[in-house]
């Protein structure tokens, strides 16, 4: 049992110490904050088979639209069903692994391909492509990025507590992005959407109308 | 180096200050705000492309033409397909939420055998080859014993492919038992024979009418086809066309009629033979019509030289105004100037038949109602009352016979319809129930149900239990559990409304010609078989004539074959029709000796006696007299109610579980009753528990219950919700006709 | 384009019923019901927690037998505009931006994953035109196939109500976009339940354009907050100044008084 007087010394002593451990602390959990904990937050997970943008739009005439079109009532078709790959695929044409797969399990059998969508937004997200393409005349690059010269597709990370892609937030888990297409949260879409004065009239915010992006 | 509390402290905060400088916890605040928007288990819809597949409806009996929305091969949605003769663009409440039927946890998923006991609910799923093979070989065995003629078939509907199968399997198997469930139809089509001599169809050219006198007709609450009588409706009231409304409730539609004549019920046939007292004695009927083109207006004498009185003598010696009102408790000068209004317009239009129509009625009364309509020279006639002849685009060969089958079809029909005693009546379905228990052994040894729910909408359903129990061999053609197929013994399930090819004709009351087509929507959801292709196996094994009877391979060969050169347009329209069809005229309508309207049926002449009232059952015992009411939220007919639907079901008609009975505030302090009160409500033919809903627009001691609830089976929305009518109320048999005149029964409502 | 062309461009959607042709039948619920993804349950008569966008009042005028008379009353969300733009009731206590106010359309939007269920918004609208999702929605097996994609599927905790069918605005605009149009004519964005209407009772349309059947019919006066000038035509409790975008037709003076609560004494108040 020490006297009241030993008590100063060992806390002076013990300063160091405490500085150590705070920056033992502090630099442990930067390195779980930025490094351990994205890798646990997202689980990887593998498209079904390989696909090569690049190659295919070399083979189409209408650029990205050729296979990502439009319905006659204005609608986006989103990812080509089996049918319009069948067209050409009914047979295996090139010498990839990938094709081998895509015509043997999927085209085969009948089986639609269960592509992971790294763009899919939440249900309750209103996307009007029509809107931004024909009407807005912006290119798909502005929001997919550089995807259609891509030679293979990137692993799919889903957020394990959202089930949503990795690619809404962003691939920086800091949420910073350098190009347009780096994120796709509400907040990007209402950065262009305030910029360009697209339905800015909502009696609540003075902003953008929640009914244009919501359902 | 010594290792203490502040040293635990330092790592804490250090850390602490680690994570807050990360990412880590507005990642994760932010995810987990998005994870409490959208849980797990709340269904996400999958997308796609939206396309339609216009089709006929078979869910309702108005014939609602349909454009189904579907995403990719899901149906979503069902709208009104625009074009359509009569529903023009919408369809009926039914109809609309037809989808929750086609996608119900409750369809019959493949064929079924009965296990336990009857009504018990146990089965057993069995194959196709299996149910046919049972089938034929209990069909079989009936013929092999002389007893063919013991089958019989009840269908909702005589016309179209589909019981056109069944009367072709029942006239190759030797029976002459085709059975229609009854509706006011029926006692339409007898006026039309008596009156025309013609075997037609009432239809009417409600549109262009001017004035529409309707004797309890629930125009806007289900009467004929739902969808085209609410245009009509909504026309009169752009064109200020009077509705005058008859019946003892105030029903939707006489809510919005011009006038509402609240009648004592029963009496409507007295009124409108006052009414035509009146048009008589002011001499405002179409002489031109009456006298040219009519008989028995007059008094005449018939061949045997018997002095026979005419239409005219009749209704003034016995139905003058002030003895209408005295009956009907509408006053005498309300009653002339009825008359008046009626009889001056330039297209008045009387029609009965009760609510929804789906009891036939007095057949005396549609006769008095048809002859204000032939006295004013309404008939055949633009905004009129038009006889049309039924759909004949089928013409197949006749079924081939046996000596079995010609043996069997000698035998008079087990339900007495086209007997010396009803010779006029073509089905009788409500008296099958009394012959078959009254009989030692049931005259029917073996019953196929198709698209009706005998247990559930026949009158008296204890005593159609009964008689069905009887029954040894009962076979269920539903897509649904209903109430009748709990009885079955084996269930071939039919394919679902929007999973098979039927033609739909003649929309009732509809007066063009009309075929449309019902077409799958989605392929099968279950191992179901279309009912048409069952009949065709069971034919096919039970071979010989019966089989030869069926040049088909299948129903699609049977209805592309009977189509003919249609076959391609109707597949591309989904209807045929003929929009500029006139009724012929009046010197070629009519088919009686003369060539005349008969006014008087010669071999049908109420005229030497007075009119009977028919009487409702029940004794001066019972203080109240019970009547029921439709809805058009309450699918009273073989489909019941989807959850939708019975989710528009007001309060005050279904509280919980318990029905509520409409009862004057007058009454129902009479006899001590409050609002929402439970009391026991008793008529001779069975007890049940109610509340009370005091409601002014009922006529004093007069109780209105709905129709429509009460169902055992069809599904867990459904099933136990209220009480069903037809357990209260008996058929009442009209003596002139044979059908069904019961439009109400005694009561009484006591406090529970 | 100029200022006032573009002021004019603003819609303002909104609806007439005529309550002389409605008959009651209840399709226009049902119509609303399938359109939206509105779920259902085993008992669903307790009609305070029945979930029905568009409901359909049967109105009384309170007289005995035989001069009873009976009227229905099919009632969505009023979309009200209140007395300066977008001042309604249910948008102005909203503390979660869950419920807004379009000055573009004048509908009043309601996004589910914003709602956190408080209920002022509830508590605020005289209409009773909102619901909350006591319990999670629950298909039996297989009938969740009947879900429409357009209309997201609300939780448990959340309020909903009309929208007037906005998705079909959206998909309107995206088939006049393919078109190269900006506009949309008045049959393109029509709501579900006046499409289903059998009656032809429910008109639908911009109210700020006079070629437009609503504009027409109601002749709203824009110096009175939308009064409409027709004089068979009224709005529900007017007097509360909620300015609301549905107007009524009819021709019984005991139902257009049964709109706003007048005393029986009392005349119908136009100007």
């Amino acid at each position: 049992m020490s006297t009241l007087d030993d008590k100063p010394k060992e806390v002076s002593d013990s300063g160091g110490f405490a500085i150590l451990f705070f920056i033992v602390g502090l630099v442990a959990s930067l390195v779980v904050g930025w490094v351990v904990f994205p890798k646990l937050l997202y689980s990887q997970k593998k498209q079904p088979f390989d696909f090569n943008h690049q190659l295919h739009n070399e083979l189409v005439d209408d650029g990205c639209q050729s296979c990502h079109f439009f319905r006659e009532d204005g609608s986006y078709a989103g990812v080509p069903k089996l049918e319009q790959c069948s067209g050409c695929h009914e047979e295996v044409q090139g010498e990839t692994e990938d094709e081998a797969v895509f015509v043997n399990e999927y085209v085969a059998n009948n089986r639609e391909v269960p592509w992971l969508i790294y763009s899919r937004q939440p249900d309750c997200v209103f996307f009007s492509h029509a809107a931004h393409v024909k009407a807005g005349q912006m290119d798909c690059k502005t929001c997919h990025g550089d995807i259609g010269t891509s030679t293979t597709l990137k692993v799919y990370e889903e957020n394990r507590i959202t089930g949503y892609s990795r690619d809404i937030w962003g691939k920086n888990i800091a949420g910073f992005k350098k190009n347009t297409w780096d994120r796709m949260k509400m907040d990007d879409c209402s950065e262009c959407h305030v910029k360009l004065g697209v339905n800015q009239t909502s009696v609540q915010t003075q902003k953008g109308a929640c009914f244009v992006c919501h359902k | 180096m010594k290792i203490d509390r502040r040293s635990f402290l330092s790592l804490g905060v250090g850390a602490g200050a680690g994570i807050a400088l990360s990412p880590l916890p507005w990642k994760l605040t932010d995810d987990s705000s998005i994870w409490t928007q959208m849980w797990p288990w709340t269904p996400v819809p999958r997308d796609g492309a939206v396309n339609y597949v216009n089709t006929a409806s078979t869910i309702c009996s108005g014939g609602c033409g349909l454009s189904v929305r579907k995403i990719d091969d899901r149906a979503v949605k069902v709208e009104g397909l625009k074009g359509y003769p009569g529903s023009n663009g919408n369809a009926c409440i039914h109809c609309m939420a037809g989808i929750q039927m086609l996608y119900s946890p409750n369809a019959v998923k493949s064929p079924m055998k009965r296990t336990g006991k009857r009504g018990e609910g146990k089965w057993q799923p069995i194959s196709w080859d299996e149910a046919i093979s049972e089938t034929a070989k209990k069909l079989g065995e009936l013929r092999e014993s002389g007893k063919a003629s013991t089958l019989a078939c009840i269908l909702n509907s005589d016309y179209g492919t589909i019981p056109a199968l069944f009367k072709q399997f029942l006239n190759a198997f030797g029976s002459p038992n085709f059975m229609r469930t009854p509706s006011y139809q029926d006692a339409y089509e007898m006026t039309l024979a008596l009156m025309h001599q013609t075997d037609s169809m009432a239809v009417f050219d409600a549109e262009n009418a001017d004035f529409v006198l309707s004797f309890g007709s629930g125009i806007i609450d289900g009467w004929g086809s739902s969808v085209r009588m609410f245009k009509a409706n909504s026309s009169w009231k752009e064109k200020n066309v009077k509705l005058v409304q008859i019946e003892p409730r105030l029903s939707n539609t006489a809510a919005k009629s011009d006038q509402w004549l609240p009648v004592n019920p029963g009496t409507e046939l007295i009124l409108a033979l006052g009414i035509a007292h009146v048009i008589i004695t002011e001499s405002l009927y179409n002489k031109d019509f009456v006298e040219k083109y009519a008989e028995g207006f007059e008094d005449w004498t018939d061949n045997e030289g018997n002095k026979q009185k005419g239409f005219k003598n009749f209704v003034l010696e016995g139905y003058s105004p002030s003895y209408a009102a005295r009956v009907t408790g509408i006053e005498a000068n309300t009653i002339v100037k009825l008359a008046k209004d009626f009889a001056g317009a330039s297209a008045p239009l009387a029609l009965c038949g009760r609510g929804q129509g789906t009891t036939p009625g007095s057949i005396h009364e549609f006769m008095a109602v048809h002859a204000l309509n032939a006295l004013v020279g309404n008939i055949n006639k633009k905004g009129g009352i038009w006889a049309m002849p039924k759909p004949d685009y089928i013409k197949w060969e006749q079924a081939k016979l046996d000596d079995t089958a010609r043996e069997g079809l000698k035998v008079p029909r087990a339900d007495g319809a086209g007997t010396e005693k009803f010779p006029h009546a073509k089905y009788l379905l409500t008296r099958l129930p009394e012959v078959i228990n009254s009989a030692k052994e049931s005259p029917i040894q073996a019953l196929f149900v198709s698209g009706a729910n005998p247990a559930y909408t026949l009158p008296d359903t204890k005593a159609v239990a009964k008689a069905f129990a009887s029954i040894p061999f009962i076979v269920s053609f539903t897509s649904h559990m209903d109430e009748t197929a709990e009885m079955a013994d084996i269930i071939l399930p039919n394919h679902g409304h929007f999973e098979r090819y039927e033609d739909i004709p003649a929309p009732p009351g509809y007066n063009k010609p009309v075929v449309g087509l019902a077409r799958p929507v989605i392929s099968p959801q279950h191992n179901t078989r279309h009912v048409g292709d069952t009949l065709i196996a069971i034919a096919g094994k039970l071979g010989g004539t019966i089989a030869e009877s069926f040049p088909w391979k299948s129903y699609e060969e049977c209805l592309e074959k009977t189509m003919g050169e249609n076959w391609t347009s109707i597949q591309e329209s989904g209807v045929i029709t003929n929009p500029d069809y006139e009724a012929p005229g009046w010197d070629t309508a009519f088919e009686t000796s003369s060539k005349k309207f008969a006014f008087i049926p010669g071999n049908h002449n109420p005229g030497n006696n007075s009119l009977q009232i028919p009487v409702i059952e029940g004794n001066d015992n019972y203080r109240l007299t019970l009547i029921p009411y439709d809805s058009m939220r309450l699918a009273a007919g073989p489909v019941g109610n989807t959850p939708f639907v019975t989710k528009t079901v007001s309060e005050k008609v279904l509280k919980g579980n318990d029905i509520c009975i409409e009862i004057n505030p007058k009454t129902a302090e009479k006899y001590g009753l409050k609002q929402g009160q439970y009391a026991i409500l008793t008529t001779p033919k069975g007890k049940a528990k109610v509340k009370t809903e005091l409601s002014p627009g009922i006529m004093p001691d007069i109780i209105a219950m709905p129709r429509g609830l009460g169902h055992t089976g069809i599904d867990e929305y459904l099933a136990g919700k209220g009480i069903n009518i037809n357990e209260l109320i008996g058929p009442v048999e009209d003596p002139a006709s044979g059908l069904d005149a019961a439009w109400g029964i005694k009561a009484d409502l006591v406090k529970a | 384009m100029s200022k006032a062309q573009e002021h004019n461009k603003a819609k303002k959607y909104g609806m007439v019923i005529d309550l002389d042709k409605c008959t009651g039948c209840g399709a226009c619920m049902v119509a609303c019901m399938a359109e939206n993804n509105v779920p259902f349950k085993k008992d669903e008569s307790d009609k305070l927690l029945s979930i029905t966008w568009m409901k359909v009042y049967k109105l009384t005028n309170g007289k005995d037998f035989p001069d009873a008379d009976i009227c229905y009353l099919p009632r969505p969300c009023q979309h009200c505009e209140g007395q300066h733009s977008g001042h309604s009731p249910c948008v102005s206590v909203c503390p979660a931006t869950a419920t807004d106010y379009s000055t573009d359309t004048g509908i009043v939007s309601q996004i589910y994953t914003r709602c956190f269920g408080c209920r002022y918004c509830m508590a605020a609208c005289p209409y009773h035109a909102r619901h909350f999702n006591w319990w999670d929605p629950v298909w039996p097996a297989g009938m969740e196939k009947m879900l429409s994609p357009d209309v997201s599927v609300r939780m448990r905790g959340i309020v909903e109500k009309c929208s007037f069918c906005f998705h079909r605005y959206q998909r309107a605009k995206d088939k006049a976009y393919m078109e190269d149009r900006r506009e949309l004519e008045e049959h393109e964005y029509q709501t579900a339940c006046t499409q289903a209407c059998p009656a032809g009772a429910i008109i639908f349309g911009d109210l700020n354009n006079p070629d437009h059947e609503v504009h027409k019919i109601a002749q709203p006066d824009p110096g009175h907050h939308g009064r409409p000038k027709n004089p068979n035509a009224f709005r529900l409790l007017e007097r509360l100044g909620t300015n609301p975008k549905v107007y009524y037709l009819s021709s019984r003076e005991w139902v257009r008084k049964a709109g706003d609560n007048y005393l029986k004494t009392e005349k119908i108040n136009k100007h």
